[in-house]
């Protein structure tokens, strides 16, 4: 059974047909040919997936496309570009919070959710956000280290544009 | 050392901004018209006789396009030792074992027809455990093991389940034995684990109608898949192309050749038609490689003098149903068997064996970490029972200029330090100078060594060329997994062409048919030996740049320097811009010198000798020695048994820091897969039926962030390699190497617990202190700090005669402890 | 692994929920998904999947006829733990609802989902049993209001029949103000199944009264009375002897995950701990 939905994708309208077992993964992936979010397991398990689902962080292989309909969803490719980054992706460049790279898109989206919710983390609760994003490269410090860093320089954006 | 701009500094990784932006394309992400999924038919039995193959349903299913069997292609392939062909053909040898796979228009059509494929198994009996495996009459896991085409450095035993056997002797090991006051034994083991990349294995193949080969594969090497699936379908290199995408992590499990043929094969039955196939995360556990179990069993004899004259390891690896590249890691650890010490007279015996278990193959630390488990603990626990300070034991004991190596290499000062690096760890750790011990609390070290394991001749080459705006572009196929060899290679072009870093690109997906030779990224070997590549080449360049030069300013070569992106005469000042050299220059009249500047220069390791046959003793037996130590600190929950490490201190003697933000990337990186290893992982392959018990990130824990050490702290120590790019000498794997013993070396200090079975999870610690316990209080131990709940040998005379009597040439085989 | 194919169909409002269930044999509901699809890719079948996440009152936490709160059957569970009102009357729900799985999967993963799953390890069941919680189920014939204790019948069972559907879960008044201790024992820290977890809870005026609950450590959640008993009885000098109570209480198994005696050894180390840190 295939199913229309009108979903806003990184800020501009996609109206597509997806099949009931098609997740949201797939569709970012197969339908809109966006593959920054990553397959790693298929099971929930390693937030390679990771995107945004109005708002907040959803694993995308546990999330139907199906249910997608009127909703919102944002990736990494929505998130900045070369010469125009968004102040994770430069802190992430900064602090070398990069290795192979598979499971950076989803570090940066669940990063950007929880920062979007608590500007000012803490340790505990930085490292209890990425419980869900596995990364088998870095040990994390580098990563933790690039998110305070962001974080910072976030709060610092935010209070120049209400001031 | 001269003084350097580029290479030293902590400059962003080139690959960084595509990565960040999710540009990056990986295999999974590459789009193929036409493309066909596959799925693989496995075997659900550990060992069996595959009576009958049967794909007549499953063709049927609706768009099937291809199905292939162990009979279409009955070729063997292995890197080391050819043992295993492309589907099992009259047996399988381990649950996963490959049998058919099938293409399909849809993922869901191939999973519907692999269902539909039948298979006729006769059960055998299967080898789950190593020391069944080398018990005389065994079942066979290779019945045809004297007919497989074998390196001639490797040496399997036909008639047994022996797929290698490294002997090491060195010295007089029974005469020193014999003569030594203090005698200690024990075992040691450690489990099957597995890479867990965050990018499973895939690959894309397709035939054409030519007969050429494309195939695009997330692998370290490839080359090395060119050449072994040539090898394999018996076709020219010049008609196999690797293409290899951004790779989502390694750790050595994509090394080699993996799920490639199996694409290649069924793009054969499928002509036109690019297939791919693709590992889920549960066949990524069992089905592609893990890293080989070891039982350990090391013999120390010590002189009152508390140095160790005699020393016997005796290594038994799990090696899965495979040997073809596990055998290289039995023929390493052979090789390095004493670690990071000097022992004068050793008796080392490495061995592989078959098991009807997951295949076992490179992982970070070919062999090292686990080996270490061992010995950084059989060192520990010889300081403790001679009451020495194990940060002393370790000094008196260590390697360094002018002591050789177990197989008799006498190391220079280049050689690297691996004293330095244990007194920078317990400076920073005070581990001697310690105050007050407080109870559960502990601080343990552990010491790490490795060398390169790769053949004689494993070559790197580059390719440079300017490009008409100077940019100049360096092709590699040493394959950037995250470890920043793009960023390393072009920051030594930066370094030796005084380029700026935004003037360089590496171009860092090789493709075969244009990109120049690498052996394989494995083995710590990229910065060192693409660096001294890219050096080289860069030599070439200025000497082309400078032969034009020379013609443009009127100056001679002697008088010209490269700086600014300019050739410069150092008397006149006058220069002329790289720009107008780099395709031909050209006079005001229109003449025209030079032309396309570019080069190409490689890098082969120096002088490396075999080992000898009988005893491996060899002079150079290896290209370069990394040395270091870990330190812990930590603390033991006594109810529970879960340990929290507070710090780590990592110290290791690279030759050259060429970059602190990658470097530190890598010694935290290989510091919590070692925490990983160390404390929560294990491959569970039930004794019975040789099933993967946790094939599932569920079920089978690598460490999130909240896993990590509280604090973790990297130094080094630069003593330069003579051969190494500037100085540099390998870091990758060496980082994960001692990190688990230093834990189990820190829980000793804790609480006087021993675990000799990796990992050392909670509920190991609260059974080990609850022993403890009941001992005290039964009056056993009179000594609290002698303990342990392993069977440590006292040094008592009873021990010694029976380890004399001991023949070293018949070690016997000791179980491991019980978990 | 592949999603096998099915039907998704979202309902609108609860009838039509259970009509949509009812006309298609097979049929699940459908609320988070995190564990149905992750079930459905390995070993579930199932032929339409009714999505309940669009029906207005299924996305309310409200307060209940009794005073208590009710929550509905498709809020997830990072907004429950952020409700203030949640968040002030029933701290121990919360305490357990923040461990189950990782961040981002408690933005989809619901509080009924945990415990329609009816998995011994179910952070969230303890808290509910503790909490004395109600759950309310309906049919096409008529609604039912099943007491947690009466809930959970085994590993994967729950006194749940064919075709009904979770409404809501509610919270009685009387469990308000419950403070919680949880405490959990996995083998990692971060988003891990508990091999054993103990959530103690203390609460009421006047005289302290005691919840004990238990994960992992029987074929489904469980309370120990006994033990509580002994607490609200003798106050804290009976911590070590209702930690013995928690002990014998349980009949845990050998898995993948830890030991049976590991895990008897822990539910009188952690409830020891719960009952000292709420004494």
């Amino acid at each position: 059974m295939r199913h229309t939905i009108t979903v806003r994708v990184n800020g501009v309208e996609e109206r597509h047909e997806v099949d009931a077992n098609q997740t949201l993964l797939s569709f970012l992936r197969d339908t809109l040919n966006l593959t920054g979010a990553k397959q790693g397991c298929n099971e929930g398990e390693c937030g390679s997936c990771m995107v945004l689902l109005d708002g907040k962080a959803v694993n995308g292989c546990l999330t139907l496309a199906a249910e997608l309909d009127g909703h919102e969803v944002a990736t990494i490719e929505g998130l900045g570009q070369a010469g125009a980054l968004h102040p994770l992706q430069s802190a992430f460049l900064k602090h070398h919070a990069v290795q192979c790279g598979f499971c950076t898109p989803g570090v940066v989206m669940t990063s950007l959710a929880l920062l979007q919710e608590n500007p000012k983390p803490t340790e505990l609760q930085l490292k209890t956000a990425l419980a869900g994003n596995l990364c088998r490269c870095t040990g994390y410090r580098q990563i933790l280290d690039a998110i305070q860093d962001a974080a910072k320089t976030m709060r610092a954006q935010s209070k120049r544009r209400t001031a | 050392m001269s003084q350097t701009k580029i290479v030293g500094t902590s400059v962003p990784r080139v690959d960084g901004l595509e990565k960040v932006t999710g540009a990056a394309l990986y295999t999974g992400d590459l789009k193929f018209p036409r493309m066909l999924y596959a799925e693989v038919v496995r075997s659900p039995h550990a060992h069996a006789k595959v009576l009958a193959v049967r794909v007549d349903k499953a063709l049927k299913v609706p768009g099937v396009r291809a199905v292939a069997t162990g009979r279409d292609f009955p070729f063997h392939t292995g890197i080391y030792m050819r043992d295993q062909t492309i589907f099992a053909i009259d047996r399988v040898r381990f649950v996963g074992d490959p049998v058919a796979a099938l293409a399909a228009e849809t993922p869901e059509a191939a999973h519907e027809a692999a269902q539909l494929v039948e298979v006729d198994y006769e059960p055998l009996p299967a080898i789950l455990d190593v020391v069944e495996g080398i018990k005389p009459g065994a079942p066979l896991v290779h019945p045809d093991l004297g007919k497989y085409y074998v390196e001639s450095f490797i040496t399997p035993k036909p008639g047994t389940n022996i797929c290698n056997h490294l002997k090491v002797r060195k010295g007089d090991y029974e005469g020193a034995l014999a003569k030594c006051a203090h005698v200690f034994e024990n075992t040691f083991t450690v489990p099957q684990v597995q890479h867990v990349p965050m990018e499973p294995h895939i690959s894309v193949a397709r035939v054409d109608l030519s007969g050429k080969v494309e195939v695009h594969t997330s692998a370290q090497s490839p080359f090395t898949v060119r050449h072994l699936l040539c090898h394999c379908f018996n076709l020219p290199h010049g008609d196999v192309e690797v293409v290899v995408p951004t790779v989502g992590g390694g750790f050595g499990g994509k090394a080699g050749i993996n799920l490639e043929p199996i694409a290649v094969a069924l793009a054969m039955k499928a002509p036109g038609r690019p297939v791919r196939v693709a590992a889920t995360r549960a066949e990524e556990f069992y089905a592609t490689v893990v890293r080989q179990g070891l039982t350990a069993t090391l013999v120390t004899g010590v002189d009152k003098k508390n140095k160790v004259q005699a020393q016997k390891m005796y290594y038994l690896w799990d090696c899965g149903g495979y040997g073809g590249y596990g055998v290289n890691v039995v023929r390493a650890a052979g090789y390095t068997c004493g670690g990071a010490y000097h022992f004068p007279n050793v008796w080392g015996d490495s061995i592989g064996v078959y098991t009807n278990k997951p295949v076992g193959s490179a992982y970070r630390g070919f062999g090292m970490q686990e080996i270490h488990w061992a010995l950084e603990q059989q060192m520990d626990r010889v300081a403790h029972e001679l009451r020495i300070d194990p940060v002393e034991f370790r000094l008196l004991n260590c390697l360094g200029p002018k002591k050789t190596t177990v197989t008799g290499q006498l190391l220079e000062k280049s050689s690297g330090r691996v004293d330095k690096c244990i007194e920078k760890v317990d400076e920073v750790l005070k581990l001697r100078a310690r105050g007050k011990k407080k109870p559960f609390h502990g601080k343990g070290i552990a010491c790490a060594v490795k060398a390169p394991a790769m053949p004689n001749n494993a070559a790197s080459s580059v390719i440079m060329k300017f490009a008409e705006d100077e940019m100049l572009e360096i092709l590699i196929s040493g394959i950037d997994i995250g470890q920043g060899l793009a960023t390393v290679a072009a920051q030594y072009a930066a370094e030796a062409l005084d380029l700026p870093m935004e003037r360089i690109r590496v171009r860092m997906r090789p493709r075969t048919d244009f990109s120049p030779y690498d052996w394989q990224t494995v083995a710590s070997r990229q910065t060192w030996a693409t660096g001294n590549a890219v050096l080289r080449g860069c030599e070439d360049l200025k000497r082309q740049l400078f032969e034009v030069g020379a013609q443009a300013l009127g100056a001679p070569v002697s008088r010209l320097e490269l700086k600014d992106r300019k050739v410069i005469d150092k008397k006149t000042k006058k220069s002329v811009p790289l720009a107008a050299i780099v395709v031909g220059y050209q006079f005001p009249d229109g003449h025209t010198i030079g032309g396309p500047v570019a080069t190409s220069a490689h890098h082969v390791p120096d002088g490396l000798l075999f080992l000898h046959p009988e005893t491996s003793q060899c002079s150079k037996p290896v290209a370069k020695w990394t040395f270091g130590a870990q330190g812990v600190e930590l603390t033991v929950d006594p109810e529970t048994g879960n340990l929290r490490i507070e710090r780590l201190v990592a110290c290791y003697d690279v030759g050259k820091v060429v970059n602190p933000g990658l470097i530190k990337g890598q010694t935290f990186g290989g510091i919590v897969q070692g925490v990983g290893t160390g404390v929560m992982e294990e491959l569970v392959i039930d004794g019975k039926d040789g099933r993967p018990r946790n094939a599932s990130l569920m079920d089978y824990k690598i460490p999130t962030a909240l896993d990590i050490p509280d604090k973790m702290e990297a130094f080094y120590v630069e003593t330069p390699q003579l051969d190494g790019p500037l100085g540099a000498r390998g870091i990758g794997e060496h980082t994960m190497i001692p990190t688990p013993a230093a834990i189990a070396n820190a829980l000793y200090d804790a609480c006087g617990i021993r675990i000799d079975s990796m990992p050392i999870t909670a509920e190991k610690v609260l059974k080990a202190l609850k022993e403890k316990q009941r001992r005290e209080k039964e009056g056993e131990d009179v000594q609290p700090a002698a303990a342990s709940v392993a069977k440590v040998r006292p040094p008592a005379r009873a021990t010694r005669r029976e380890a004399g009597r001991e023949r070293p040439g018949g070690v016997r085989a000791r179980r491991g402890r019980a978990k | 692994m592949l999603l096998p194919r099915f039907e998704y169909r979202a309902a609108r409002t609860v009838g039509e929920a259970l009509t949509l269930w009812a006309e298609q044999p097979g049929a699940r509901f459908m609320a988070g998904g995190t564990d149905l699809i992750a079930q459905m890719r390995t070993r579930r079948k199932v032929s339409r999947v009714v999505d309940i996440k669009q029906i207005p009152e299924l996305n309310q936490i409200r307060e209940s006829e009794d005073g208590g709160v009710a929550i509905g059957a498709a809020v997830a569970l990072s907004a429950l733990c952020e409700h203030p009102r949640v968040r002030e009357r029933y701290p121990a729900l919360v305490e357990c609802a923040c461990q189950v799985g990782a961040y981002a999967l408690r933005n989809r993963a619901t509080l009924a989902g945990n415990l329609c799953n009816a998995s011994p390890a179910a952070d969230t069941a303890v808290a509910l049993l503790a909490l004395e919680a109600k759950v309310v189920a309906t049919n096409m014939d008529r609604s039912r209001v099943i007491p947690v204790e009466e809930f959970f019948l085994g590993p994967g069972k729950s006194a749940l029949e064919e075709g009904e559907l979770v409404t809501e879960i509610v919270l009685p008044a009387r469990s308000a103000g419950f403070q919680g201790s949880y405490h959990r024992q996995s083998r990692r820290r971060g988003m891990d199944l508990a091999s054993v977890a103990v959530l103690v809870a203390k609460g009421g005026e006047g005289a302290p009264r005691y919840r004990v609950g238990l994960v992992s450590v029987a074929p489904t959640p469980l309370r120990v009375r006994a033990a509580e008993e002994l607490m609200e009885r003798e106050g804290p000098s009976a911590i070590a002897r209702a930690a013995e109570a928690a002990r014998l209480a349980c009949s845990p198994i050998t898995d993948a995950r830890a030991s049976a005696e590991y895990r008897r050894e822990m539910v009188g180390v952690l409830t020891a701990r719960g009952l000292a840190a709420l004494a």
